[in-house]
């Protein structure tokens, strides 16, 4: 860890900030000083972070960068017991007093790594609306016929429990399941883990559909070579810090991200 | 001796057993909780449903819904009061919390109701049904309906209903029903204050077949312990069918061997099953 590091880090994140030609809408989600500690170890220091509507935002770095430590700090989540401060905010209404579940009532969904479904409930019992859900105006809340639309497979394997489907249609489920809840933000948590390249890019292909219909989406993911595709902005976490952040297109060529792309990762 | 009527005694007994053991069976199912203050909770339905008679003159289907409702008042109490152990799943705390929750209960109705045992009469107790040399009372009758429609109507509410999916999701991961939206800490709730409902209602309905005592729960507990057990953990179908073996194993063994040894022998039985069958009757062939 190195300060002078960091601090060329931010100041080619500003620079590339400014000439950032991306989604111009206006801000959906943001996260400002938020630290995450598990026991006396922070995992997570971020200043600044934020999605704009429509905006397909993609978090990568190494293992251990605080990748997940991110996401799940955002949801109000975790299945840990970490200490987490900062703010978050949807729409400009402050969450970070919310539990989980009120936070993803509120719009703010995600699709967490490892275990997504219940694997012992049907895929359609898993596509269940918990009780006193609202509908809010300007969100779209999809019904398990529209999910079924989005992801046919799903509707093939209506009858099948979480435990018996692949990967791929675990993250579909997970994906499906968060739609229903008329999300703003939708997170993803290295959705293609373990997934075949061709379940990927139809996976990542999904996001880029949605946020064409004005959801926003925060994906996290360690493929860096298939996020890069569909993102509009991607930003590099080394050390629960962001060291890089910019457009997909300027981001392509800047050294570090080619590190991360090869996967040497230079940390634990 | 009258097999027909051993066989009749152990399906009575059988559908007692598995009634009084709902309540916890969806406990340990939904909520991955133990409740050790299970019998006192009972011994505390018993005792509200026969003050509700005796003492109030309520008719008998007033005093079971008096009982329910301070039964589910007491489980929402105790859930309350171990809400933050059964968000962390502390297994070990909620054991002793509820371990103690059943002393404190057996105090307070002590001094309550006091020591002496007391008899639970109820207009289908006093009446009996002869068939031969065969007989039962429709107290007992009453038991097997009502503890079959307990089944049925909670089997049909857990895979048929929303509240039941919700319910099912809490039971697989409840960190991933936050995320579905789901309220975590009012289902726990919900599912401690069936528990007492449902406690209670078995109180209501088996209490009249024995003299009712302030400090018969942990008998109770530990039959309960073991139809939960060997029914397969949170089986709903299981703890039935066990319920109902353990019915018929406990009338035959006390018929041919010795009722002196029945729970001995009941432990026995529970102790092989599992060490043939890891997973409880209910569990299916890996």
């Amino acid at each position: 860890m190195s300060g002078a590091r960091d601090a060329t880090a931010h100041g080619a994140a500003a620079g590339a900030r400014a000439g950032a030609t991306g989604s111009s809408g206006r801000t959906v989600l943001e996260a400002t000083g938020l630290s995450v500690a598990y026991g006396g170890n922070t995992a997570l220091a971020l200043e600044r972070l934020e999605v704009r509507e429509g905006e397909v935002v993609g978090v990568v770095g190494a293992n251990g960068a605080g990748k997940s430590t991110l996401v799940n700090a955002i949801a109000g989540w975790s299945r840990g017991t970490p200490r987490v401060a900062g703010a978050v905010r949807l729409d400009g209404r402050e969450l970070s007093s919310l539990p989980a579940h009120l936070r993803a009532r509120a719009g703010l969904l995600l699709v967490p790594e490892g275990k997504l479904v219940f694997g012992e409930m049907t895929v359609d019992e898993n596509l269940t609306l918990p009780g006193g859900v609202h509908v809010a105006p300007g969100r779209r809340y999809y019904d398990r016929e529209s999910v079924f639309e989005l992801f046919p497979r799903l509707r093939e394997r209506r009858g099948h429990l979480g435990a018996q489907l692949s990967g791929g249609e675990r993250q579909m489920l997970g994906i499906g399941r968060a739609l229903m809840l008329g999300p703003r933000v939708l997170m993803l948590d290295e959705p293609s883990i373990g997934l075949a390249p061709r379940l990927v890019s139809t996976v990542l292909r999904t996001m880029r559909t949605l946020a064409s219909d004005g959801l926003s989406v925060l994906l996290v993911e360690q493929n860096v070579r298939a996020a890069i595709e569909v993102v509009d902005r991607l930003v590099l976490l080394e050390r629960g810090r962001v060291v890089l952040e910019g457009p997909a297109a300027e981001m392509r060529d800047d050294p570090r991200i080619a590190q991360a792309y090869l996967g040497t990762g230079h940390e634990t | 001796m009258n097999l027909l009527q051993q066989f009749v005694n152990g399906v009575v007994l059988g559908h007692a057993y598995a009634l009084v053991a709902i309540g916890w069976t969806v406990l340990l199912g939904v909520a991955r909780l133990v409740n050790f203050g299970h019998g006192q909770m009972y011994m505390l339905g018993a005792f509200m449903t026969w003050w509700a008679l005796a003492g109030l003159g309520l008719p008998y289907p007033l005093a079971i819904a008096v009982a329910m409702a301070v039964g589910a008042l007491v489980g929402l109490v105790l859930q309350r009061v171990m809400l933050q152990a059964t968000m962390q799943q502390n297994l070990v705390s909620i054991m002793i919390m509820t371990l103690g929750f059943g002393y404190v209960l057996h105090g307070a109705a002590a001094l309550v109701f006091g020591s002496t045992g007391q008899i639970m009469d109820t207009p289908l107790s006093t009446r009996e049904i002869t068939f031969g040399d065969t007989w039962l009372t429709w107290q007992d009758a009453a038991i097997v309906v009502v503890a079959i429609a307990v089944f049925v109507v909670l089997e049909l509410t857990l895979e048929r209903t929303r509240v039941g999916r919700l319910v099912r999701m809490v039971a697989e991961d409840p960190k991933l029903a936050e995320l579905a939206g789901v309220n975590v800490r009012s289902v726990y709730l919900g599912v401690f204050a069936f528990e007492g409902a449902a406690v209670a209602l078995a109180a209501a309905m088996v209490g009249p077949r024995t003299p009712i005592l302030t400090s018969m729960g942990f008998e109770e507990v530990i039959m309960t312990f073991v139809v939960v057990v060997l029914g397969g953990i949170g089986s709903v179908w299981g703890s039935y069918l066990a319920g109902l073996a353990l019915g018929l194993f406990t009338a035959f063994f006390g018929a041919l061997v010795s009722p002196a040894y029945t729970t001995a022998a009941a432990f026995a039985v529970l102790i092989a099953v599992l060490v043939l069958r890891p997973g409880g009757l209910a569990a299916r062939a890996r």
